[in-house]
């Protein structure tokens, strides 16, 4: 063999990889052990490769800093205004060495010397207007508005585990990648997440319970699954359906409603207007219809 | 010599709905608790709509409204700006400067050499051309900056490798779950991010989709082992921090040509020890792109929510909160 083959740790055997980990020990109840993703044996003989090390570490290339880059997407504004301050100082040297070297201020292309001008005019306007064009293409800067409500991690109980870790699994990766903050999965007519933020009923400082017909009878719930797509509210202060999720918190700025199959809806809570870009609602459509392949289960 | 055209650009969605009727919901949900740091985080605070900047024949008018918002915000410029278009499809005229910096940078030479004679050529002219040059060399860099700064679109084209092929490969001794994540996951991101080759290894599986350059003489069962190979020669499987190149060549044998940006997301879980945390890695997530810059932080964000999916069950914390 030539470099080497693969570790392939196991649960059972120690082996480099996994030295660190906790031999594991008898199922713990109420964790169906079919649900464990099993390890295949394998039938070659395991070596170590060259590149381990006793900690693990990875000696492989690493990329470099982009310093450009670092310092173009922290000085945005610097960045945009600066092709302007550059094209009209340029602008005024042009003139200022006209006048100083005694030449009329006429613009023909007579003699080379205004011809020059002439080009170095021009590339100062042009980079003039494209100062101006990213000015005016600078995206709206918006700011997180800070969800009023209380933090709840609420779960149906009757759920299976594949099932509960993959509703926990897209809580962590929409709480990580996007701007929301409060989820509530519905599905089969009840509501098997709540998690994240919502309002604060007036009595106990506990989260409000989701009035599950109400929701299932609204316009907003009958629409979305209708279309079998998603939707997107992202202004919800400008919606008068948001009277029908009266359990998101009273300022949540945007919400997607996510259809899961015909029997459920994934509402997602933002805290920035616009806060969902395209490239978000592509994601939440593609792990919602994963959802609905798994909850159909 | 431009061409204005003008488009009105304008959201707004007006729905009037009513609700009624009140019912209790017949399951009550059951708490459980996190671990404390999962509720600690810290969101940029500035987002924004992507802008569809493309526009065919026409002028987009932009207002930046700066009305509605706190007085600790800078006043921002409200410009209402044509924006140049030739209308020529397939034109991005974003790297018009670089044009204009060549064609006129080009001319000043030309005007420069074959003006006029020599010894005409007045201090005065040399500093004017001087000038001009520097102006030039700046508008030819002019659209690199332009990349960097928020709100640019990204270059969506994906351009195959020649010689790469479409290959969709998976270890066959794995379950059937498994099996239907590491689809899934290959599936996704080839689709919602700027990438052409995709391969994940988690544990002992392997998946790879995508097009990847095998070498021609391998007969089809044993490309598996060659992918196993050659993953073992890169030791990545030691990796425990994202790695992103936005400008690399090829480093490896492994992935295709024409790669000219490629991330490694590591699957990771933290593995309480009795001194501190440490970071294991389960298996790791590769992803090779043709175009340069191609993983946004966004794109990144969600690669780590992929990635995520694939960490084992048993060692993830918050799985021993549902353990009642």
């Amino acid at each position: 063999m030539g470099a080497g083959t693969l570790i392939r740790p196991t649960p059972l055997k120690s082996s480099p990889l996994s030295q660190q980990r906790p031999p594991p020990g008898p199922p713990t109840p109420g964790y169906h052990s079919s649900n464990s993703i099993s390890i295949p044996r394998s039938s070659t003989p395991v070596k170590a490769s060259s590149s381990l090390n006793s900690q693990g570490d990875y000696r492989g290339p690493k990329p470099k800093r982009e310093w450009v880059a670092d310092w173009v997407s922290q000085n945005d504004d610097v960045v945009r205004s600066l092709p302007i301050y550059v094209g009209g100082l340029s602008l005024l040297a042009v003139l200022v060495n006209r006048t100083i070297s005694g030449i009329a201020p006429v613009a023909d292309a007579s003699s080379s010397q205004s011809r020059a001008d002439l080009l170095t005019l021009g590339l100062a306007v042009t980079n003039i207007l494209n100062g101006l064009v990213w000015l005016s293409i600078r995206p709206k800067s918006v700011s997180a508005v800070n969800p009023e409500g209380v933090e709840c991690q609420s779960i149906c109980p009757l759920l299976p585990d594949f099932i509960s870790s993959e509703l926990l699994w897209v809580w962590e990766s929409l709480s990580d990648a996007t701007c929301c903050r409060s989820l509530i999965i519905v599905y089969d007519k009840r509501v098997i997440l709540q998690i994240g933020f919502a309002t604060a009923s007036s009595n106990t400082h506990d989260a409000v319970v989701v009035d599950v017909d109400k929701l299932m009878k609204g316009s907003l719930y009958q629409g979305a699954l209708k279309s079998k797509s998603q939707s997107y509210l992202a202004n919800l202060s400008l919606y008068p359906a948001k009277s029908e999720l009266p359990f998101l918190p009273p300022n949540t700025q945007a919400v997607i409603l996510q259809p899961l199959g015909d029997k459920g809806l994934a509402i997602i809570g933002g805290d920035m207007i616009r806060g969902f870009t395209t490239s978000d609602q592509a994601w939440i459509t593609l792990v919602g219809e994963k959802l609905d392949a798994t909850l159909a289960k | 010599m431009y061409a204005f055209f003008l488009q009105i650009c304008s959201n707004s969605i007006k729905s009037g709905l009513r609700m009624s009727g009140t019912a209790l919901s017949p399951f009550p949900l059951i708490p459980f608790s996190f671990p404390p740091d999962i509720g600690n985080k810290s969101y940029p605070l500035t987002k924004f709509p992507t802008r569809k900047l493309k526009s065919l024949a026409k002028i987009s008018c932009s207002r930046s409204d700066n009305s509605s918002h706190s007085t600790s915000q800078q006043q921002q410029l409200n410009l209402s700006v044509l924006r140049f278009t030739f209308g020529i499809p397939g034109l991005d005229e974003s790297y018009l400067p670089r044009w204009i910096g060549y064609a006129f940078g080009s001319l000043l030479l030309l005007n420069h050499f074959g003006g006029s004679d020599f010894s005409a050529i007045t201090p005065a002219q040399l500093r004017t051309e001087v000038l001009g040059l520097s102006l030039a060399a700046f508008s030819i860099v002019l659209p690199y900056l332009g990349k960097f700064l928020k709100g640019a679109t990204p270059n969506n084209e994906k351009s195959i490798p020649e010689g790469a092929e479409p290959i969709f490969l998976m270890s066959q001794n794995i379950p059937d779950t498994l099996k239907e994540d590491l689809a899934w996951g290959t599936y996704v991101l080839l689709r919602n991010t700027n990438t052409i080759s995709v391969l994940i290894f988690i544990q002992d599986a392997l998946c790879v989709r995508g097009y990847w350059n095998t070498p021609k003489d391998i007969p089809k069962d044993q490309v598996h082992d060659w992918f196993e190979k050659e993953i073992n020669k890169t030791g990545l499987f030691d990796l425990r921090e994202t790695l992103y190149f936005p400008q690399a060549e090829e480093l490896w044998e492994i992935l295709p040509r024409g790669t000219r940006s490629f991330l490694i997301q590591p699957v990771l879980h933290t593995q309480d020890s009795s001194s501190d945390k440490t970071e294991m890695s389960d298996g790791f997530v590769l992803l090779a792109s043709s175009s340069t810059y191609a993983y946004s932080s966004k794109d990144r964000a969600w690669i780590r929510a992929v990635a995520n999916k694939f960490r084992d069950p048993r060692n993830v914390r918050l799985m021993s909160a549902l353990l009642r």
